[in-house]
């Protein structure tokens, strides 16, 4: 069975007829040029968005979940939020807990995989952007929910932080959990299990990121030129 | 941040208040009335404090905490609908909405048929005027885009008043009524006031439960449904609750501005924004300040309560509009 199925979705104007299904334990990269869709598909899969498809989690039709037992099954993270009142950075993860009866289950240890302890009572009106993105992704991994959907979470972080995303990555894929995310570093995109290229809507190509990030593709969808070269590697100590 | 200290005493402190408030509301007048005396003739022991105490201060002041809590519980829902921490029903439109209605049916003669009239009338008219808001400014709309789609509204509705109140031929009785309805006051409230207000306390009760969720529509929608709460029906009970309080507030005392903005603000400051604390400290809160509000009318040579709340509010909202920026 497969973790995402999502088939034949179109959304006027922004999403053409994308169809993908990503296998339990996947960590799979969502890259496209700007406007491409993928904050849209990414919607789409989470069930927050209507389409003209079918959205299906684990065997099960999005349509048919109700709204809170689907807050236990996948996880969405936006682009951006933006926080109008101060609640504290704890609180907020906690929020994460909603669907499972507010239990405070995993928010502590949570908060110290994202390194937000020292942050705990400050309120998220009052953080950096990479601050911020740290609240979202660990409200998301706290629910516990075995799918996970992320928008461009790697973009405000710093180098540090970024790569410990990437460890809780794949930390979660590991343990059985299925992770899509959009983003803009092919780099990154060419160390996961599966990638999906989306151009103009529409899906391009889709499958371990040696077969679909090929020097052609790359130049037709972005238009740049890809070159292997030595280049800095970072990476946690 | 505050500290739990804060979170353990904010609710008794905001009871005794009340109830000191409440002391004095019904202790205070040209007869003055001590402790000993208020209980006496709540008991109907003291018979001259009991005819003051049951005909004219009890009403008035269960009126005024059931106005105060109401649009005090409204300005806080509306807050976290609209994730503007400067929207209020004041300022959207929906107060005039709700006095809109009410004048219309005194206008027509209708009003004093029945005392369903008023309220359901102002109910209509708030719905009308919040299903506009809505429209105009859409959730999370900047505070520029809300605070002038409520300057188009409250434009909009106090034309229909003024159009009622020139174009038809009224009575110098209904003059007056309408009058008071656009000043807002608590004069010569009674009991059927209480009862016309007494909805108040069930769509409050329906409320509470409401406090988590609004946390996680407050910080976002589609962040909110993706945790698992239902936004259509927690947006449809907020926006109906919220506008039924309103109205219900209208109905009985008029325009009385401000209370929704200043109130859940100041508790905000002081307990934070989780609205599991809040819900109940505004309903109390929202009471205290509209019974110190016509206390401090009454005791300023019957200023009405309506103005006194824009003399304290209006300075108020320029403070918070200079803060945001």
């Amino acid at each position: 069975m497969t973790a995402l199925t999502v088939t034949n979705a179109s959304v006027p104007g922004r999403l053409d007829n994308v169809s993908l299904s990503l296998a339990p334990g996947m960590l799979a990269g969502l890259v496209g040029p700007n406007g491409s869709g993928k904050s849209t598909l990414l919607q789409v899969a989470a069930g927050l968005l209507p389409s003209t498809g079918r959205v299906v989690w684990s065997g099960r039709d999005v349509e048919e979940i109700v709204v809170a037992e689907r807050g236990l099954l996948a996880s969405w993270v936006p682009q951006e939020a933006r926080f109008e009142f101060g609640f504290s950075v704890r609180s907020v993860v906690a929020q994460g807990r909603f669907a499972s009866g507010d239990d405070e289950h995993g928010v502590d240890e949570t908060l110290r995989l994202f390194d937000l302890t020292a942050l705990a009572h400050r309120p998220v009106n009052r953080l950096s952007g990479g601050e911020r993105e740290r609240v979202l992704l660990a409200r998301a991994v706290v629910t516990g929910a075995p799918l996970q959907l992320w928008d461009e979470p790697l973009a405000p972080l710093d180098p540090k932080h970024g790569l410990e995303v990437l460890k809780h990555a794949h930390r979660l894929t590991n343990a059985g959990g299925t992770l899509l995310f959009s983003l803009h570093d092919l780099r990154v995109a060419y160390c996961l299990d599966f990638v999906v290229v989306l151009h103009e809507g529409r899906l391009r190509a889709a499958g371990p990121p040696e077969a679909v990030l090929t020097p052609e593709l790359l130049f037709e969808v972005f238009g740049v030129r890809a070159k292997q070269t030595a280049g800095l590697t970072l990476e946690l100590p | 941040m505050t500290s739990p200290w804060v979170h353990r005493f904010a609710l008794p402190v905001a009871i005794l208040l009340l109830g000191i408030l409440a002391l004095a509301s019904l202790g205070i007048g040209d007869m003055r009335l001590g402790p000993a005396r208020i209980f006496a003739g709540l008991l109907q022991r003291d018979e001259l404090a009991a005819t003051v105490l049951w005909n004219i201060r009890l009403p008035r002041m269960l009126v005024a905490m059931l106005v105060g809590s109401a649009l005090a519980a409204s300005g806080l829902v509306m807050q976290a609908y609209f994730r503007n921490s400067l929207a209020s029903p004041g300022l959207l439109g929906v107060t005039s909405g709700g006095a809109a209605g009410a004048v219309v049916m005194i206008g027509l003669g209708w009003a004093s048929a029945s005392i369903f009239i008023l309220p359901v009338a102002a109910v209509i008219g708030a719905l009308l005027a919040t299903g506009m808001v809505v429209l105009l400014a859409r959730r999370g709309a900047s505070t520029e885009r809300l605070l002038l789609a409520g300057v188009a509204l409250n434009a909009l509705l106090g034309a229909v008043t003024s159009y009622v109140l020139s174009n038809f031929t009224l009575t110098y009785e209904r003059n007056a009524r309408i009058l008071f309805w656009l000043l807002g006051g608590l004069e010569d409230r009674t009991w059927e006031h209480v009862a016309m207000a007494s909805p108040i306390v069930l769509a409050s009760a329906l409320l509470w439960p409401l406090g988590r969720p609004m946390d996680l529509l407050s910080l976002g929608a589609r962040e909110a449904q993706s945790l698992g709460v239902d936004v259509k029906r927690l947006r449809r009970s907020m926006i109906g609750l919220s506008t039924v309080l309103t109205a219900l507030a209208t109905a009985v005392a008029g325009t009385v501005g401000f209370v929704g903005l200043i109130v859940p603000h100041l508790l905000r400051l002081i307990v934070g924004p989780e609205h599991r604390r809040l819900v109940p400290l505004t309903l109390i809160g929202g009471a205290a300040f509209v019974l110190a509000c016509d206390l401090i009318g009454r005791s300023t040579g019957g200023l009405r309560v309506g103005i006194v709340t824009s003399l304290i509010g209006g300075p108020f909202f320029l403070w918070l509009l200079r803060r945001q920026a």
